[in-house]
């Protein structure tokens, strides 16, 4: 029968097809990065060296060059948004070691495991992570490899793992001073703040910490939070058009300050608000200076709650060069972008305002009251 | 789709939209909620109902067609990298258009000359789509930094846009017109022209039509390119006027969403224009309701097209007849 072969050519083309899918990208070339110039005290670096009693091979040869290996989470290493930071971080981290760095994106959360695994087998030195849903394949990973240093972006901790460290952020602190910003800002006394998943605890913690920060910031808020939880993690942060629309429709009943965050998702509010411009509406962004990273919103980007992933990322990498690494949980920075296009439009007492919370929050008078996860 | 079950739908809407009001912080106008609520069922629907119409002329004519997620997705890649590159926004839309027709050219080449399982044809559309999109958008538009062509201008209806509240209804983007007017066109085609009456025969009973001296084959290429360039505008619909930028997968199962849409509309556009509406409102609230501080549990939103879908299949509310011919490749003998 004549279909029944045909039928399976067209089956046969599948996995050719499904190659292209544009999974493993090569070795970034080494471009010379720059160091980031604000490159603050540094993010803890461990105080206590461990000796180095067992770790340079008695063969090492000299001139070996460190090779450091990134695996994304669903979302692509130019996704505006963590990705791209902790991939920034680990270029720079790689020059600043003159090693050699490249990723691998995940097109789907089945293949955390065989990603990780692709350098492992090529003999990577530090593997790099990033996101809290790698999380378990990754602690699988390192146990299974105690001679590969990895670095865990977003992934809490519970117990130790020597050869792995997890860069955690106290998102809820990022999100406590964009939600100061947004209510002190707001005209309106209405901001909202269009989030990915609920689910995913690093999401979660900026919505809440928002809640707390505009709450702290001025009482009067309405404070209206939109989580996209309708779909699964692996369409949670690649939903643009989602995004838009939920900035519109807070838009219409008043909101001025919009915070987006989730990937592409909270891209997606911010391309609404810019949409809103003649309103005189503004936006915030997440994870890293988004005036830098989304063009199309540079007009209406009030600043951006950052975790600084790229300095954090680096920082471990340059540790475990130096034979500094240490497993557990290092806290990395966060802080609200500059201001830039608006800055003559914030008051200088919203400005103190929000120094003054950053000290609080910094000081640990201060607390955001967010649980470090939902339910 | 019978008038009883298109005022049920519609009456499904009303309900959708009138617990958005019951939800509503008292501070915010019922008026206001009310044109909230619909603008952004209308933004939801659009590209729903695009889809649904791609799968109508594919499905009416006996084929299959699972494939409008990747006919879509091809196709916003292909609006995208066009009007960047051109930086016209017309030929973006004309290049969507031609890609997905491009794929529904594969889709009926397969299906209707090769006879290939029409299910397997599409599959391998959706993969072959969401891989040759997502390789190109890593090599070619990150490697070249390619930035957009921008997004298409609000059309306004004069007088209507200016009214508070419901103006912004009357300020949609030119797709989301065009969608509406393709509602009424498909329609006409399909119920009041020769070529319509010629689809729907080769899709019920492709002998009697092949009898009458119409080209089975040659029908159903057509039909099925007519719905590719649909759902072309589709996938415009998300690099043109949704957001300026194209990234990967990100029709995000909204083709899928369409074809439940059009089987819950029974085949025909109307139909699936109001299972359109319904499966955005039902988006709608859940984005309306966490707004006023409800949790509504998202699970059960997501799972509302389907969950409807089957009941409809079931017939629960009513019945709903496929075209006869459809998944059969036409033999001559």
């Amino acid at each position: 029968m004549k279909s029944r072969r045909e039928l399976i050519m067209a089956l046969g083309a599948i996995p050719v097809l499904a190659a292209c899918g544009g999974e493993a990208a090569p070795p970034a070339k080494a471009e010379p990065t720059k160091a980031p110039a604000a490159a603050a005290p540094a993010a803890p670096a461990p105080t206590t060296a461990p000796a180095p009693t067992t770790a340079p091979a008695p063969t090492a040869v000299p001139a070996k060059v460190f090779k450091v290996g990134l695996v994304t989470d669903v979302g692509k290493v130019d996704d505006k948004s963590f990705n791209e930071s902790a991939w920034n971080g680990a270029k720079a981290g790689a020059a600043a070691i003159k090693g050699e760095s490249k990723y691998v994106e995940t097109q789907n959360p089945n293949d955390y495991k065989k990603n990780i695994q692709q350098f492992i087998s090529e003999k990577y030195d530090i593997i790099v992570t990033v996101g809290f849903l790698l999380g378990e394949a990754t602690i699988e990973a390192a146990k299974a490899n105690p001679t590969i240093k990895f670095i865990g972006v977003d992934q809490f901790q519970g117990a130790v793992v020597e050869n792995l460290a997890g860069l955690i952020f106290e998102e809820d602190k990022a999100g406590f001073m964009v939600g100061a910003l947004a209510a002190l800002f707001s005209k309106s006394g209405k901001v909202g703040a269009v989030l990915a998943t609920d689910v995913v605890p690093p999401v979660w913690r900026f919505g809440e910490g928002f809640r707390a920060g505009a709450k702290y910031a001025k009482a009067t808020t309405d404070i209206q939070i939109v989580y996209h939880s309708t779909v699964g993690p692996e369409k949670t942060f690649s939903d643009p058009e989602w995004g838009k629309a939920t900035a519109l429709s807070m838009i219409d009943k008043g909101v001025d300050v919009v915070f987006g965050a989730g990937g592409n998702t909270g891209n997606g509010a911010l391309y609404g608000v810019a949409d809103r411009k003649d309103k005189g509406v503004v936006a915030i962004g997440v994870d890293t200076d988004q005036w830098n990273t989304v063009p199309e919103a540079k007009a209406v980007l009030l600043s951006s709650g950052m975790k600084i992933i790229d300095l954090g990322v680096s920082d471990i990498i340059k540790a475990a060069s130096e034979g500094k690494f240490k497993g557990g949980n290092i806290t990395g920075k966060v802080g609200l972008a500059p201001f830039h296009d608006l800055d003559s439009k914030v008051d200088a007492a919203i400005k103190t305002k929000l120094e003054d919370i950053r000290k609080q929050l910094d000081a640990g008078t201060l607390k955001t009251e967010v649980k470090p996860a939902k339910g | 789709m019978t008038r009883g079950r298109f005022l049920f739908v519609l009456g499904c809407i009303a309900g959708l939209v009138g617990i958005a009001e019951a939800l509503r912080s008292p501070d915010v106008p019922a008026a206001v909620v009310a044109a909230s609520m619909l603008a952004t069922t209308l933004r939801f629907a659009t590209p729903l109902t695009l889809g649904a119409l791609a799968g109508l002329f594919c499905e009416r004519s006996g084929v299959a067609n699972i494939a409008i997620e990747g006919m879509m997705l091809a196709a916003a890649f292909g609006a995208f990298i066009v009007g960047a590159l051109t930086k016209s926004l017309a030929a973006g839309i004309v290049a969507g258009m031609v890609v997905g027709a491009l794929m529904a050219l594969l889709h009926a080449w397969l299906s209707v000359t090769l006879r290939v399982d029409q299910i397997v044809s599409g599959t391998v559309i959706n993969i072959m789509a969401a891989g040759v999109t997502g390789f190109l958008s890593t090599e070619v538009v990150r490697r070249q930094a390619i930035s957009g062509a921008g997004l298409l201008p609000a059309w306004r209806v004069p007088g209507l846009s200016e009214v508070p509240v419901i103006g912004p209804l009357f300020q949609q983007q030119p797709i989301a017109w065009v969608t509406l007017a393709l509602v009424v066109v498909a329609h006409l085609v399909l119920f009041r022209t020769a070529w319509g009456l010629r689809v729907r025969a080769v899709g019920e009973l492709p002998r009697a039509a092949h009898a009458a001296g119409v080209s089975v084959a040659r029908t159903r290429y057509a039909a099925v390119m007519v719905g590719g360039a649909i759902a072309g505008i589709g996938g415009g619909y998300f690099t043109l006027e949704a957001v300026p930028v194209f990234e990967p997968m990100m029709t995000n199962g909204r083709g899928f969403i369409a074809l439940a849409a059009l089987i819950f509309g029974g085949w025909t556009p109307a139909g699936a224009w109001v299972a359109s509406l319904l499966f955005a409102a039902a988006n709608a609230l859940h984005i309306n309701a966490q707004q006023f501080g409800i949790p509504v549990p998202a699970q059960v939103v997501g799972m509302f097209p389907y969950v409807l879908t089957i009941v409809i299949l079931a017939g629960a509310i009513g019945r709903v007849t496929p075209p006869a011919a459809i998944g059969q490749p036409y033999v001559r003998d």
